[in-house]
């Protein structure tokens, strides 16, 4: 059955990137304006609003299946795109949707919750002698038996939360001593951000890359992979710069592990577009680590190389089309970078960086792509992610890409925001990210300044202070202080006023 | 009668100090050129529509704001990174390092919220001895919970937030005395 | 006149001897100390060439005992004068330590009198630059007396013209309380302290080790004790700050403020103010951000700024004209009102009202700061303070509640039945005796008890609560609150509303005065 309407159950630049797929596929796209961004630049990108501006509520709507649900039934929409993030990968809602009778974009809600469940995808894996990380298959109890486990498979070992994703929840522990309150930490965030404290524990590898593969696959069963993404720019588990393919994978180990994540794609008969990451050691070993039943933020890296739009191979997919690419046609064509500018305060340990954007300058051209939900004037609020945009860049090579994105950023003009910019520049420059060698552990072991700096533009900055100096004493001295106005007052108040002393 | 013994001096330049105690020496009245490495260039100070407001040098543009100000206290965000300076007088120059030369160095530590978020955990208590690097309290923030340690080694002299208490990032959290 | 003669030639000589007393080496012992001389601190503080000195011959009172000894100097260890600053009149004296320590000795303290006793003939400001090792021991009880004289002069002044004491060097034992008489302290940091026992004393007493920096720093003071509202790195940015405070205040109670106009305006229509206070009451903002957009660029002059932060006062301009600010400060203890906060603005307050400065409240109060610690250190005698002061002060006031605004701290935060003139409200605004969660506990404690889902029926109780209590509706409706306004248009209704009080007058009964809780 064809869509022809869907309702965007999200934000932000991947609202308008749904968006922009539906318009070239002729869906009629529905959006929620909420009372947090009554104004935000995605609702320009619709063709109809749902507007609930005037419903405050603790609860943001995106997270709030109930709500969604009725605003399913009186917009009448055909299907629901849950983006990222929020209830992306909820099989109650993925569930509710198809109660309600629409199309949740995305896998069916037994595999959402079989791969949500980590401990459950765990023990599909081991059944399916899907390489894993040694550890638990089932989540732990108390700090006591955590010890004991992590004792037999030997430290570091790193805690998870069952029901997590995103680096939350997640605690690394080297030591015995330091079991017990990481243990407490770990299940406390994973009780307050995914409503589950079980967590379970697995070996910890140290510094290994941070691989995945996008997979799509029918309701058919034919399941295929669209190469890796290599994703180990990151700090505290949050991803920073993507790019595809990996510098690390011979032709060879791409196959290996394209087929182990098809497998265990099959293993729980996904279907849509997914994810599959693996952690890749020092030797070349690697190891399941979760797949990821959504559309990634990283997604253009691999639409860029694959020349697909994987929007519109998860709608295709979801009115029950039959893929029409087979494995042999997948042909990954030259190099892709991507860097998620965010606002943050890289100098104080990437802090998010609230305020207004003044000015914003995007650099253009063919091979470069900007995704961003944010527009000058808009306001990075603590209400959402510091998102401001993706900067995707292709090149023919890998040194070709590298090169063209050093001059996309630095055509990248923002003004009134502190952003990750500086911080991409000197990845960009560094030795271990140009030869391809890095690791998760990049940004500890191999930075020495988390931004670019230059004399040069340190005396520009100093000129520009001693300037605003200058001008404000100049200012203060020649300020005309009018002292006779103050004299001039009415006779009607002077006069009281002298009488009441 | 008059003051006569000396008239008030003109201001002859501006020395702008960064944290490491580096200066950049600027002569007064203010012209528009710069010397880096001994090599002096024109820049000029631009705004438009397109850019909002940048510096214009060795024919590159370079986004420039204010961003905080206060008494002599300037930070600069300049493509996207932040400079402090201090602007001082050759007067006041003369005297902060002579001040610096006989201090006998920071005896107290503040802690300051590193980013805005929630206190999620208190993991220390006024009086207590601590190391550097250990854990003081959980901060959540950035949808992690942070866990904030303790720069130097010392004792814990005063804790200036609760549980659950929302900071603003530089928030002063925890006074640490070095030492005893 | 015949200047190659005798005469003359006798006045020549005393210039000569008074320029060398006032010697470049003499400058260089303070240098040495990271101080500046007393002459120079007199030509950072005035407009150029425009200071001129009286009794700058006096000599010091002889000794009259065998007890130590006089340094003999003119002047006596302090300049003393007038001159312009910004072009305006103004008062002045600078202790110079190089003599004798700056100690105040009977002749000095009366140099000081002298331009006490002027500034208030003339209705000028004073400033007094302080560096003083106290009262001079050789002259005993002499010296005491000038302090005393000192004291009741400041007392005398106080309310009529502008004090400014500006604290540059030691200022120990009775010393200390000339300038806590005075409207404003400024004070250096790591070359100033004042304290009324010194580290040896409390060593003594106590066998406590203090440095004086920490019994009595400029940090100390501004940040803890409260003592000093500004402190400033150098002594030239100290002495900038005391040039820039005169700006904004009148030279007396009669006259109104000087008008310094910014040909750089703020807008008075600003979106952004809609969007600065968060919805969520919870999320902490800086108050700041808020006065910065209402009032004419780089105006707002914080005052306090490093004591009890959790309210923030200071002036501002509108149209040029000096306001006044007193702000909530929600990130700081959530903007509750503390001992030091109420008492930090009372005083702010009462200065603005008898120099005819008009006040405006930025409200986000939660309420008082609750706690053992509080009301045993007397949050009631101390907010009264605040209360009293707003409700006695008679120049125009006006205030703008922009979000919370609950119980007693609604009514003293120049609520309209205290006599606020002009009380807006915007649209975020929540008036009642308390907060949602408070008031739900409060009146539905049984229902909630024997609820089957007391989340939900908490969740309902709020969201009633805040529909027909809390909002600033209700009060606008009852003429609690004379409109509610777009945020986007505050600085345009100020500027107009304070325009309408500019010849407000109150008569207060008569009476010699009054009793503020102290």
């Amino acid at each position: 059955m064809a869509i022809k309407s869907l309702l965007i159950v999200n934000r932000g630049e991947i609202a308008i990137r749904i968006a922009r797929t539906c318009k070239k596929m002729g869906i009629e796209t529905w959006g929620i304006k909420t009372s947090n961004e009554p104004r935000a630049h995605y609702l320009s990108h619709m063709d109809k609003i749902y507007d609930m501006s005037d419903e405050f509520s603790d609860v943001l709507v995106f997270l709030d299946v109930e709500r969604l649900i009725t605003i399913v039934e009186e917009t009448g929409v055909d299907a629901v795109h849950p983006g990222y993030g929020f209830l992306s990968e909820n099989a109650y809602f993925a569930q509710r949707c198809v109660i309600a009778g629409v199309k949740f974009i995305g896998p069916t809600p037994d595999a959402i919750h079989k791969m949500g469940n980590k401990t459950v995808a765990r023990q599909i894996a081991t059944k399916n002698n899907i390489p894993l990380a040694s550890g638990t298959t089932h989540s732990i109890r108390d700090a006591e038996e955590a010890k004991e486990i992590a004792d037999k498979i030997g430290y570091p070992v790193i805690i998870k939360a069952a029901s997590g994703g995103g680096g939350r929840g997640m605690r690394i522990i080297h030591k015995a001593e330091e079991l017990a309150q990481m243990f407490r930490l770990a299940t406390n965030e994973a009780e307050k951000a995914f409503n589950d404290p079980s967590v379970f524990i697995e070996k910890y590898i140290q510094n290994p890359k941070h691989i995945e593969f996008q997979i799509l696959a029918d309701k058919f069963g034919n399941t295929i992979h669209l190469g890796e993404r290599e994703c180990s720019i990151q700090r505290k588990h949050q991803k920073l710069l993507e790019e595809a393919p990996s510098p690390a994978l011979t032709e060879e180990l791409r196959k290996t592990m394209g087929e182990i994540a098809i497998k265990i794609s099959q293993a729980v008969k996904y279907e849509s577009a997914g994810t599959v990451e693996f952690l890749l050691d020092q030797s070349n070993n690697f190891y399941f680590m979760e797949m990821n039943t959504r559309i990634q933020v990283e997604h253009p890296v691999t639409e860029f190389i694959t020349g697909l739009d994987l929007i519109e191979q998860q709608i295709r997919i979801a009115q029950g089309e039959e893929l029409k690419l087979k494995q042999e046609d997948v042909k990954l064509n030259g190099w892709a970078i991507e860097c998620r500018i965010n606002a943050e305060d890289v100098q104080a340990g990437f802090s998010p960086y609230l305020g207004t954007i003044e000015k914003m300058v995007q650099p253009t051209g063919d091979n470069i792509r900007v995704d961003s939900g944010i527009v000058e004037g808009d306001t990075i609020s603590p209400n959402f992610d510091s998102m401001v945009a993706k900067l995707i860049v292709w090149g023919a090579d890998r040194n070709e890409a590298i090169r063209e994105t050093k001059k996309a950023l630095a055509k990248f003009w923002i003004k009134g925001l502190k952003t990750t910019i500086p911080f991409f520049k000197i990845v960009l420059e560094n030795e271990s990210f140009r030869c391809g060698t890095f690791n998760t552990g990049f940004i500890e072991n191999e930075l020495e300044s988390m931004h670019d700096t230059s004399e040069e533009e340190e005396a520009l900055a100093a000129w520009f202070a001693a300037l605003k100096y200058a001008e404000e004493r100049e200012k203060e001295e020649t300020n005309q202080v009018d002292f006779e106005q103050g004299k001039n007052i009415n006779p009607w108040v002077l006069n009281k006023r002298l009488k009441s002393f | 009668m008059k003051l006569g013994w000396s008239s008030k001096k003109e201001l002859k330049k501006l020395i702008a100090v960064n944290p490491g105690r580096k200066k950049f020496e600027f002569p007064l009245p203010f012209t528009d050129e710069l010397k880096v490495n001994g090599k002096t260039s024109e820049i000029t100070l631009k705004t438009d529509d397109k850019f909002g407001t940048y510096l214009l040098y060795k024919g590159k543009k370079f986004p420039v704001e204010l961003l905080y100000k206060n008494q002599n206290r300037y930070e600069v965000l300049l493509n996207g990174v932040s400079y402090f300076f201090t602007i001082e007088t050759p007067t006041s120059y003369k005297r902060m390092k002579f001040l610096s030369s006989k201090s006998d160095g920071n005896k107290n530590e503040n802690l300051e919220a590193p980013m805005p978020g929630k206190i999620v955990e208190l993991l220390t208590e006024e009086g207590r001895e601590v190391r550097a690097g250990e854990p003081l309290l959980i901060l959540e923030a950035m949808k992690m919970q942070n866990e904030i340690q303790a720069p130097i080694s010392g004792k814990v002299k005063k804790i200036h937030v609760k549980t659950g208490q929302n900071v603003l990032k530089d928030d002063l959290m925890v006074e640490i005395h070095a030492g005893k | 006149m015949d200047t190659n003669g005798k005469l003359f030639r006798k006045f020549l000589e005393r210039e000569e001897k008074i320029n060398n007393q006032f010697s470049i080496e003499n400058a260089k012992k303070q240098h040495s100390k990271g101080k500046l001389s007393a002459v120079e601190r007199i030509e950072l503080l005035f407009d150029k060439d425009t200071f001129e000195e009286i009794d700058a011959f006096v000599i010091p009172a002889p000794l009259t005992t065998s007890f130590g000894k006089i340094t003999e100097a003119y002047g006596d260890g302090v300049i003393v004068g007038y001159g312009k600053v910004s072009g305006r009149l103004v008062f002045a004296y600078a202790q110079d330590f190089t003599v004798m320590g700056g100690s105040l000795g009977s002749v000095h303290a009366q140099k000081i009198n002298k331009i006490q006793q002027m500034a208030l003939k003339m209705g000028a400001p004073i400033v007094g630059l302080i560096d003083s090792g106290g009262a001079r021991i050789q002259e005993g009880i002499a010296s005491l007396a000038g302090y005393a004289m000192i004291f009741k002069h400041n007392v005398h002044a106080s309310g009529v013209i502008p004090q400014i004491s500006v604290i540059m060097g030691p200022a120990a034992g009775g010393a200390v309380y000339s300038p806590a008489l005075t409207d404003f302290v400024f004070m250096t940091n790591k070359t100033s302290y004042m304290f009324v026992t010194g580290p040896n004393v409390v060593k003594e007493v106590l066998n406590e080790e203090v440095t004086n920096d920490e019994l009595g720093g400029a940090e100390v003071h501004s940040k803890k004790s409260g003592v000093s509202q500004m402190m400033y790195e150098d002594e030239e940015h100290t002495i900038q700050g005391v040039r820039k405070l005169l700006t904004y205040i009148p030279s007396n109670n009669v006259v109104n403020p000087p008008v310094v106009l910014n040909p750089e305006e703020t807008p008075d229509y600003n979106e952004r103010l809609r969007d600065v206070v968060p919805d969520d009451p919870n999320k902490p903002y800086d108050v700041k951000e808020v006065i910065n957009l209402l009032m004419d660029v780089d105006s707002f002059f914080e005052i306090s700024e490093n004591y009890a932060q959790n309210i923030v006062v200071g002036f501002g301009r509108l149209k040029g004209q000096t306001i006044g600010i007193v702000a909530n400060q929600p990130k700081v203890l959530a903007g509750t009102i503390d001992i030091n906060s109420s008492i930090k603005a009372a005083r702010f307050i009462r200065f603005c009202d008898a120099f005819n400065i008009p006040i405006l409240t930025l409200e986000d109060v939660p309420g008082f700061l609750p706690g053992v610690d509080q009301e045993h250190m007397g949050i009631i005698r101390h907010g009264a303070k605040m209360l009293y002061a707003y409700t006695e002060a008679t120049v125009p006031k006006i205030t703008v509640i922009m979000r919370k605004s609950y119980g007693g701290a609604y009514i003293v935060m120049n609520s309209k039945n205290i006599g606020g003139d002009f009380n807006y409200a915007w649209p975020t605004a929540e008036i009642a005796v308390m907060g949602p969660d408070g008031a739900v506990a409060v009146l539905y404690r049984r229902e909630l008890e024997s609820s089957e889902d007391p989340d939900a029926l908490k969740k309902e109780l709020i969201k009633t609560y805040r529909d027909e209590i809390a909002n600033p509706y209700i009060a606008d409706e009852k003429g609690y609150i004379d409109e509610v306004i777009d945020p986007a248009v505050t600085r345009k209704k100020l500027i107009v509303s304070f325009e309408a009080l500019q010849n407000k007058h109150v008569a207060r009964p008569a009476k010699k005065h009054g009793n503020i809780p102290l």
